[in-house]
């Protein structure tokens, strides 16, 4: 299988409107994506409108911050995020009978180590129904890697894609009862029930180019993303909600135990309500 | 110094100088009243409820109905009670400002509140409001004797300073109002503990324009509403050290708060006694207007922002 | 005369004035000889006083909302020179071992890396937060003040209950305890070279003024409290007040670009270093509690640039968790390679299944603890629970084994305390605070001493309704003064008095000028007969 290589550009537009000015507002982005094995990141910058400083850091997942606080009277704020990636393909994929054990799984220096990454967070704590299926689902595979697999699809079938179905709050229970949600709600169930049978897994927030065979140069409207990595003696990442592995198309933002530890835009601010956020992802093909 | 310090020190200075005040106000008229069998209990109190700014308050209006609105109300910043407690509330956020002993006279005090109050039943409320007097002057020698002439100073200074014109106008209104008949001049002039410098002053010679001449205008006796408006001038200038807008000062004042007092000031100063007492009821309630626009101004230009912001939390997916 | 010291008995701990009954140990003897002679009452009317000056000065503590003194007992507690060489040395051991500790999981992970403490510990931990990672301050140091709190245990020897390094509270106590004692009991004082605790406030400003940002070489140092209705209150303003800096609350400072800045009359002014006296919960509604009133939103962001020194550092929480603590001997070796001065108290790690089924037959026997409690909250003392308490106990240990830790109950030392007109032996621990400049770490010699006032109480914690003592760190070379003669009044005492210095020659003062009209008694005691109206003034001043 050859690797793929592409060349991503990404525009990503958000923010806050309010129902008033607001007087001042503290915020923290979280949209550049940063270097790792699969991906180069050429060129990334965020802006803000209207104008501040912006402070940048990386904070305890490793993920880049950009930090900014505005003390104008304002009444809607804009955050574009724009960079350059390069990415590589999913490269060789495990096969079900891949990966470590689960005496290895459980043994206690990997337990140590993963610890963190085995706790259930508040957006991805399951109900007792979860955990059985976890458990029935764990029981069948001669593997954790194989059993991971299988609860991917089990998600897949069970939880419709419904865009707009829930909001940045919502848990993986309400999720799984409503048999609806979105990317980031298929992958905290994912994450939740990996965790329950002992397999670490982290929720990874990005970019995802929605078409596999895009052309050169074609400007499409993309959307932020989120999906899985789990550890089975290595890291491994997949797509839930396309049931797809991760490759060319995915660009890695942030990785933390749940949506909560990547939130794109998150902040305090100061004044009347907020009416409307709006999202726009532009992703283009360079190479 | 910091803005809300400031302001307490503001608070800290009005609310020690009401107290003193509205004890000093009370103990007279009360005692007229007991005194003075010719006195309606119901237009006095009314009269006095009205002067100290108590909306009207349902009958029967009795002098023990008074006592308790205006001397041992705890919930309201304007009897006596209250503004202890007000200005030891300021004083606690304000205690690494001011001198150990003035934090300790104002708890004392405070602490010293229901004893006080218990003698008042016992003895009679004169007792109680001389205790409270006296722990005021306690307040103002310890204050005077132990605070450095620093910017926390000025603050508490001017405070006391708008406070005291604010009484004593409105002491003056009690006899204004009351068509000249109650309380006396006699008893007015008490309150402010100026009888005796009146006295010598005048030689005796007690009437209406002397007397409201003197509480009104005389440049050295320090209750008096000219002498209150000079040092909250006075005060204010020294805050703005580097004066008006003009260049370096050369021209103008540099603050609302400076224009307003400054303008009240010169209304009193080159205006003849006799058109002023002439006129005597406008002229006070222009005091008191003055009194509130300058707080406003004050508060405008140096405590800013003194109040907790409360944040909503925000997220985009 | 009723003795003081009658029907004193000695009760189940070690009791640090007497060795047998009726004799008292050397460190105590000046005291008790000074003590012995006065009555309960005379003893009574000094403690009434000592109360009273309490009351006004506001040395209070909020407890449940309700202010109230916190008690001072008229006795003190004595600590002998070469005792305190230990406690001294052990606590700023384990400061330093925790500080490498904190510096070590916020940065690298080394010690998670090595097995040293399991990650498990740390990621349970409410206390660890993420949120600091990556903020090092440029003096290495997060636990500028440590209040380690110590026991003797029933052989005299101190042990280490607890760390304390997020905002540990009490200095305030020592330094007016120990003022109020001076006014109080003069004699005693006079009998005993003790070592002065004044100087504290000056030491914290020496460490927080060297944890200013680089580059910053007079830095604006600030306290920030939550305000008046805090239970502290009271201690941070003293703080401020005698380190010379301003005290502020939220809403006075702003922070702009990782600028922070305090709100002035003259407009808004610099702020370098924070003492601040709010939990980490509360302190940046930008990463903590966003509803918090009392916060400064942006500080977070402000330190992880370098602008600004948070003190005590945020996150340290992690470091006095309960159960990191009996990692804490662990970490001395691992750290420093020495081995721990002071010793833990036996403490049990509920997560394994044996120990806690072990925990669980004997929980009449031990103590257990919640490991982020605070206050002494939620502390359970087995011998003293009823059955249903420890049912009750054994539940909420069960569904949450990380949440509790349970230990050996310590009969804890006790001091003489006047309880009524008599003295009656009362536990009591000690909390030495620590100063950590990045040079050294200094130990108050002192420390809050709190007792247990209800006969057999072990939980000393103020806002348990305890009250404290004056605790006297004996000066070396060890006193050879004798107990004073109170009928002679006080023995001026002159540190510097070798025996042998020949005094300068003493001039007679001037006396004040006399005013007009003084010293003539014929003409008073005339104007006395004269006057029909008597307002004699007192000849005191007015008391406040």
């Amino acid at each position: 299988m050859t690797v793929g290589s592409w060349r991503l550009k990404i525009k990503h537009q958000t923010g806050f409107t309010y129902a008033g000015a607001v007087a001042g507002s503290y915020n923290e982005a979280r949209m550049s994506p940063r270097n790792d094995a699969r991906q180069a990141v050429l060129e990334a910058r965020v802006e803000v409108w209207p104008s501040a400083r912006t402070y940048r850091y990386e904070d305890y997942w490793g993920t880049v911050v950009t930090a900014f606080d505005l003390h104008e009277p304002h009444e809607s704020l804009r955050v574009t995020a724009s960079s350059t990636v390069e990415t590589l393909g999913p490269g060789d994929q495990l096969t079900p009978t891949d990966g470590i054990g689960w005496a290895e799984l459980r043994g206690p220096e990997s337990r140590d180590r993963w610890y963190e990454l085995l706790l259930p967070t508040p957006r991805t704590a399951l109900d007792e129904e979860l955990v059985e299926l976890a458990e029935s689902v764990r029981a069948a595979r001669p593997t954790p890697h194989a059993a991971a697999m299988a609860l991917c699809e089990q998600v897949r079938d069970e939880v419709a894609y419904t865009s707009g179905a829930t909001g940045v709050q919502t848990d993986a229970v309400q999720a799984w009862r409503q048999r609806k949600g979105v990317c980031q709600d298929i992958s905290h169930l994912v994450v939740g029930l990996l965790r329950s049978i002992g397999v670490p897994a982290r929720y990874v927030s990005g970019y995802l180019h929605p078409v596999p065979d895009a052309g050169i140069g074609e400007s499409i409207v993309g959307q932020s993303h989120a999906w899985v990595e789990w550890w089975v003696g290595r890291w491994t990442a997949f797509d839930p909600t396309n049931g797809v592995p991760v490759g060319e198309r995915h660009v890695v933002v942030g990785r933390g135990r749940e949506y909560g530890d990547v939130p794109p835009l998150k902040g305090v601010y100061a004044g009347p309500a907020n009416t409307g956020q709006g999202v726009e992802v532009t992703i283009t093909r360079l190479r | 110094m910091l803005s809300r310090i400031a302001e307490s020190l503001y608070w800290i200075g009005r609310y020690v100088e009401r107290a003193e005040d509205s004890a000093r106000i009370l103990d007279v008229h009360l005692h007229r009243m007991l005194a003075d069998p010719w006195v309606d209990e119901t237009t006095a109190c009314r009269s006095l409820l009205g002067v100290m700014g108590v909306g009207p308050l349902e009958q029967p209006l009795t002098v023990a109905r008074v006592i308790g609105v205006l001397g041992l109300d705890e919930e309201n910043p304007s009897s006596v009670v209250g503004a202890l407690a007000a200005a030891r509330e300021n004083a606690r956020g304000a205690r690494e400002t001011i001198s150990a002993d003035m934090w300790e006279c104002l708890n004392s005090t405070w602490h010293g509140l229901p004893g006080a109050r218990r003698r008042a039943e016992e003895q009679g409320v004169h007792a109680f409001f001389r205790w409270v007097r006296e722990r005021c002057a306690v307040m103002a020698g310890l204050t005077d004797a132990t605070m450095s002439r620093d910017e926390g100073w000025l603050f508490l200074v001017l405070g006391r300073s708008v406070e005291r014109v604010d009484m004593t106008a409105r002491l003056l209104s009690t006899h204004e109002r009351a068509g000249g008949s109650i309380p006396s001049w006699l008893t007015l002039l008490r309150s402010c503990g100026a009888w005796e410098t009146f006295l010598r002053t005048y030689r005796g010679s007690l009437d209406d324009r002397h007397s409201a001449e003197f509480l009104l205008l005389d440049r050295l006796f320090p209750r008096s509403v000219f002498a209150a408006l000079s040092r909250a001038e006075g005060c204010l200038t020294e805050l703005e050290p580097y004066g008006g807008p003009g260049q370096s000062g050369r021209t103008g004042v540099a603050t609302d708060a400076q224009r307003i007092i400054g303008r009240a000031r010169t209304g009193l100063e080159f205006r003849a006694a006799d058109e002023l007492i002439g006129d005597l009821g406008a002229v006070l309630a222009g005091l008191e207007r003055t009194c509130s626009q300058v707080n406003d101004a004050v508060s405008r230009r140096y405590f800013r922002q003194t109040s907790a912001v409360a944040w909503v939390p925000g997220a985009v997916a | 005369m009723a003795d003081l010291f009658e029907d004193y008995r000695l009760g189940p701990g070690w009791d640090e004035m007497f060795g047998a009954p009726g004799m008292p140990r050397e460190t105590y003897e000046a005291l008790h000889a000074t003590l012995q002679p006065l009555s309960s009452a005379e003893l009574r009317i000094r403690a009434e006083v000592l109360a009273r000056a309490f009351l006004d000065q506001g040395i209070t503590f909020a407890l449940k909302g309700v202010e109230g003194p916190f008690p001072l007992d008229i006795v003190p507690r004595i600590i002998a020179a070469s005792e305190w060489r230990v406690v001294e040395a052990g606590v700023a051991q384990r400061v330093r071992a925790l500080e490498a500790f904190l510096a070590d999981i916020y940065g690298a992970g080394q010690v998670l890396a090595d097995g040293v403490v399991p990650r498990r510990v740390v990621v349970t931990s409410a206390h660890f937060h993420r949120e600091a990672a990556g903020i090092s301050p440029h003096n290495g140091v997060r636990i500028h003040v440590a209040g380690v709190d110590l026991v003797r245990d029933e052989e005299g020897a101190f042990r280490v209950l607890e760390d304390n390094v997020r905002v540990p509270s009490g200095v305030s106590y020592v330094m007016e305890n120990r003022r109020a004692m001076a006014h109080v009991l003069p004699e005693v004082f006079a009998a005993t070279r003790i070592q002065p605790v004044e100087s504290y406030p000056g030491q914290l400003l020496r460490a927080l003024r060297a944890a200013a940002p680089i580059g910053i070489t007079d830095p604006t140092v600030v306290v920030l409290t939550p305000g008046v209705h805090n239970s502290a209150y009271f201690e941070h303003a003293l703080l401020a007040r005698e380190m010379g800096v301003e005290l502020v609350e939220g809403r006075d400072l702003v922070c702009v670009g990782n600028e922070v800045a305090m709100r002035t009359t003259g407009g808004e002014q610099r702020v370098d270093v924070i003492y601040r006296r709010i939990d980490d919960e509360f302190l940046d509604p930008v990463h903590f509690r966003a509803d918090s009133v009392i916060g400064v939103a942006g500080l977070l962001n402000a330190a992880r640039a370098g602008r600004v020194t948070i003190a005590n550092a945020v996150g340290n929480g992690v470091a006095d968790d309960k159960l990191l603590y009996s990692y804490v001997p662990d970490l001395i070796r691992y750290y420093l390679n020495e081995e721990p001065t002071l010793s833990n108290v036996e403490t049990h790690r509920l997560e394994d299944p044996d120990v806690l089924e072990h925990v669980l037959d004997r929980l009449d026997r031990l103590v257990c603890k919640p490991v982020d409690g605070s206050g002494g909250a939620g502390i359970v003392i087995g011998s003293q629970a009823s059955d249903s308490e420890l049912a009750e106990l054994r539940a909420r240990i069960t569904a949450d084994p990380r949440g509790w830790i349970a230990q050996r109950e310590v009969a804890l030392s006790m001091v003489p305390t006047l309880i009524g007109n008599r003295l009656r032996a009362r536990h009591v621990d000690l909390r030495p605070f620590a100063v950590n400049d990045g040079q050294r770490v200094t130990v108050l010699p002192g420390g809050l001493t709190r007792v247990a006032l209800p006969e057999g109480a072990l939980v000393v914690n103020s806002s348990q309704g305890g009250g404290s003592k004056d605790t006297w760190i004996l000066a070396e070379p060890p006193s050879e003064l004798s107990p004073v003669d109170l009928s002679t009044g006080i023995e001026p005492i002159d540190p510097d008095d070798s025996g042998l210095a020949v005094l300068p020659p003493v001039t007679t003062p001037r006396s004040p000028d006399p005013g007009p009209g003084a010293g003539s008694v014929a003409e008073q005691q005339q104007q006395q007969q004269q006057s029909a109206q008597d307002a004699r003034v007192g000849a005191g001043a007015s008391a406040c």
